[in-house]
């Protein structure tokens, strides 16, 4: 728990270098694309290798005309948040070619600079930082503030960086950590009284939630040491009194302050914190050290019994440690530190911001947190689980590609199987003779019309009027003039009269149901012919469409074979860089045992000594 | 100047490129080329699943979305539901942020269809709040994109679900 808090600590802390690029895209962005938008939500929720890759997408199919820069300028940052510089670099060196608009421009300039001072082109990234003209959206313009910052303290020029952090907000996240970061540089610069005046600054800030007050512990403690080398020993104490016992710091805090007693010749007042910091874990640097500083205090006060007893205590507690860190370094040389951290901290995506949460359970743990704190280690390991998420993105594509494969393979059967059929059903349905029939009926259509012919339009029981009036007038005429049939011609005058009226009157309806119903044949006719276009189309193209989705398949294929064992390889070499980058930790901390142990022999030696000299003749034991 | 500061550029990343043969320098390498790899397997994936001609995407957005606290959306496509999706609170406020959520991609026949989103969440005074909004369109032979966006009226003092069609 507490390895995890220093852990955030020490990731908040590197902050500072690390810029945001979640600022990337403008705050509450107005989105006129909804694919821009679409990597924009997923970015958001630092799903960054999705939005990278959706937002590469839609910049192929040209669905982001409104974005096209926004996009380059988020394209970019995610980029350069792999780690890839030198193409992170062309996008925005491209966006100011192109005259982008002064927003995007200076949004390609602040990258810019960022990608020269990651990559130690100094002057080039303060050339770069200055050449921004507006307010940068959102904390960006703070990030560019903390970046120009860093260029100019880089370059050595602590005053003007100084000046530069003077003008973040006091309120903002960021400006502790880098006045901190400042404060520091300065002290190891060479300008003490500038650093030691930040540094005391915020150790005497108020500090309203956890982390400011841990990192007020940690500006006290680095201004403790600092006067402590400076030989300040009362200002030392003023400094690591203010330290809280159960912060973090308090081991560095009660060794510091012991020190700074030791230094005023009260060796009394130092043995109060040696003696609370021995009985702690003795994996904490701090408690090593007091393990010797303890017994010199007994030296000093003169109880060199006591002294000896605890130099002898010390050397084999650091013997002990010697062999706790041998096996924390086999262990990690074995795998089990990477292997474990890596099952601890799965992630869905690539790493950016991305911090280690969880701690693997491990002899000896305490050796770890110095090595997991550290920003280098963190890179590596970041790198290494970037390369496991490739490893597993490879294998699930390559899983993919061939359910493609056979997803092709079936639609080329199923055209292949049902295009007869197609074709068969396109037969009967022959077009040529529909289209005569349509222009015959259009012909009589035409020939009723200008003849204004009723009877042309007579419906099925008309038309049988007519017929059955046609074979009475027949007959009427054959009975020649007989009288008898006089009232029959008459009665058939007149029916024949009334039905050419109902045949007139209707004439004009049906004229036009029948241009209406023609004009349907026609659009029947119309879509008719456009599937019969189609399906020639489809009959010509589709085979080629298919046969060029397969074509497009094995190429890919063979990127994928060809990248997963790079990315395995590399995936291997990365976890022995990280393992010995773990193992360079521990072993520094070896080192720091074997010389406390000198350090402790060389003072046993001393008392040994001095008690020889005592019991000799003629010394101080042998008057007595 | 600017070109000449171009050109400096340039040169840097060159010199950069000619250095980064280590380690780091070949995983930043393999990086690039999965993430290229990646775009290239979902252009297929999109040609081949989804072609032009009978794509349709759903998307939804949130204009300020002050007054309604989002929880979901179903979205029906011809009476059949093609997307129900609880929103956690990240999603929510990377809507606020402008993010637009594509929340379904799928394929349409050319011809007439009909839309239905239900949004689901609390409106002003924490009420419980369910409000439904219909579209009918035509698929032509584009790809179409329909956006479902979240306004707030602030004549009204109530949510407004607005459907807007991109062409």
């Amino acid at each position: 728990m507490r390895l995890a808090a220093v852990l955030r600590r020490s990731t908040r802390a590197l902050a500072g270098v690390a810029c945001s690029c979640a600022l990337a895209a403008p705050a509450a962005a107005q989105v006129a694309d909804p694919h821009y938008g679409d990597a924009l939500f997923q970015f958001f929720q630092e799903r960054h290798f999705t939005s990278v890759t959706t937002l590469m997408v839609s910049q192929h199919f040209e669905r982001l005309p409104w974005h096209e820069d926004d996009a380059e300028v988020l394209r970019g940052g995610l980029l350069l948040s792999y780690g890839l510089h030198r193409e992170a670099g062309q996008i925005f060196a491209g966006l100011i070619e192109r005259g982008a608009k002064p927003a995007v421009r200076d949004r390609a300039w602040y990258y810019l600079a960022k990608i020269r001072y990651q990559r130690g082109y100094l002057a080039e990234g303060l050339d770069a930082i200055t050449r921004i003209e507006g307010q940068l959206p959102g904390a960006l313009e703070e990030d560019r503030a903390l970046l120009h910052a860093n260029l100019l303290l880089a370059r050595g020029d602590a005053p003007a960086a100084a000046a530069v952090l003077q003008r973040i907000a006091p309120a903002s996240a960021a400006a502790p950590y880098a006045r901190y970061n400042l404060g520091v540089a300065l002290v190891r610069g060479g300008d003490g009284s500038a650093g030691r005046a930040l540094l005391d600054e915020l150790g005497r800030a108020p500090a309203p939630n956890e982390e400011l007050r841990s990192l007020r512990d940690k500006a006290n403690v680095a201004l403790g040491f600092a006067a402590l080398k400076d030989e300040q020993p009362e200002q030392a104490r003023v400094a690591l009194e203010r330290v809280r016992l159960d912060s973090p710091q308090a081991s560095k805090a009660l060794l510091g302050f012991g020190w700074a007693a030791a230094a005023l010749k009260q060796p009394k007042a130092a043995l109060v914190p040696w003696t609370e910091l021995a009985g702690r874990d003795a994996a904490d640097a701090a408690v090593l050290e007091a393990s010797i500083a303890l017994p010199y205090a007994y030296a000093e006060l003169g109880a060199y019994g006591q002294a000896l007893a605890r130099y002898q205590d010390a050397i084999g507690a650091y013997a002990r440690e010697q062999r706790a860190l041998d096996e924390s370094i086999a262990a990690v040389r074995r795998g089990t530190l990477v292997d474990a951290l890596a099952a601890k901290n799965p992630g869905e995506e690539m790493g950016w911001f991305w911090a280690l949460r969880e701690l693997p359970e491990m002899p000896h743990a305490g050796h770890l947190a110095p090595v997991l704190a550290g920003h280098a280690f963190q890179e590596a390991f970041k790198n290494y689980r970037d390369l496991l998420f490739l490893a597993g993105n490879l294998k699930g594509w390559q899983d993919s590609l061939g359910v493609f494969g056979d997803m092709v393979d079936t639609r080329r059967r199923a055209f292949a199987e049902r295009l007869p059929e197609f074709l068969s059903r396109s037969r009967e349905l022959a077009m040529a003779p529909l289209k005569a029939r349509r222009d015959a009926l259009a012909a009589q259509l035409q020939q009723a019309e200008s003849a204004a012919d009723g009877q042309a339009f007579a419906d099925t029981r008309e038309q049988a009027l007519i017929e059955r009036l046609d074979r009475v007038q027949t007959a009427l005429k054959q009975s020649g003039g007989d009288p008898e049939a006089a009232a029959a011609r008459e009665r058939t005058r007149r029916v024949a009269g009334a039905l050419e009226w109902q045949l007139a009157q209707r004439h004009a309806e049906r004229l036009w149901a029948a241009r209406k119903a023609l004009a349907a044949t026609d659009t029947a006719l119309a879509e008719a012919r456009e599937r019969e276009a189609a399906l020639v189309k489809a009959q010509r193209d589709e085979p080629a469409r298919i046969a060029a989705f397969a074509q497009r398949i094995p190429p890919l294929a063979q990127r994928i074979t060809a990248l997963i064992p790079r990315v395995d390889t590399l995936a291997a070499e990365q976890k022995r860089e990280v393992q010995e980058l773990a193992v360079a930790e521990l072993q520094r901390q070896k080192d720091r045992l074997n010389g406390y142990t000198v350090q402790a022999r060389f003072a046993i030696a001393q008392l040994q000594d001095r008690a020889r000299l005592a019991q000799a003749p003629g010394g101080p034991d042998a008057a007595r | 100047m600017q070109r000449l500061l171009l050109a400096a550029l340039l040169c840097l990343a060159t010199a950069a490129q000619a250095t980064e043969t280590g380690l780091d320098g070949r995983i930043q390498d393999v990086k690039g080329d999965v993430i290229r790899l990646n775009r290239d397997l979902l252009v297929l994936e999109e040609e081949l699943l989804f072609p032009a001609s009978t794509q349709v995407a759903v998307f939804v957005s949130m204009d300020v979305g002050k007054l309604f606290e989002l929880e979901s959306v179903q979205v029906k496509l011809d009476d059949k539901i093609v997307g129900n999706y609880l929103y956690t609170p990240l999603e929510v406020q990377s809507l606020h942020r402008g993010g637009v959520q594509r929340l379904h991609l799928g394929n349409l026949k050319t011809g007439p269809h009909e839309l239905v989103a239900f949004f689901t969440g609390k409106g002003p005074h924490e009420r419980d709040y369910r409000r439904g909004t219909t579209l009918k369109f035509d698929k032509g032979t584009d790809a179409k994109y329909i956006e479902l966006r979240i306004k707030d009226s602030s004549a009204k003092l109530q949510p407004e679900f607005e459907v807007k069609v991109w062409q």
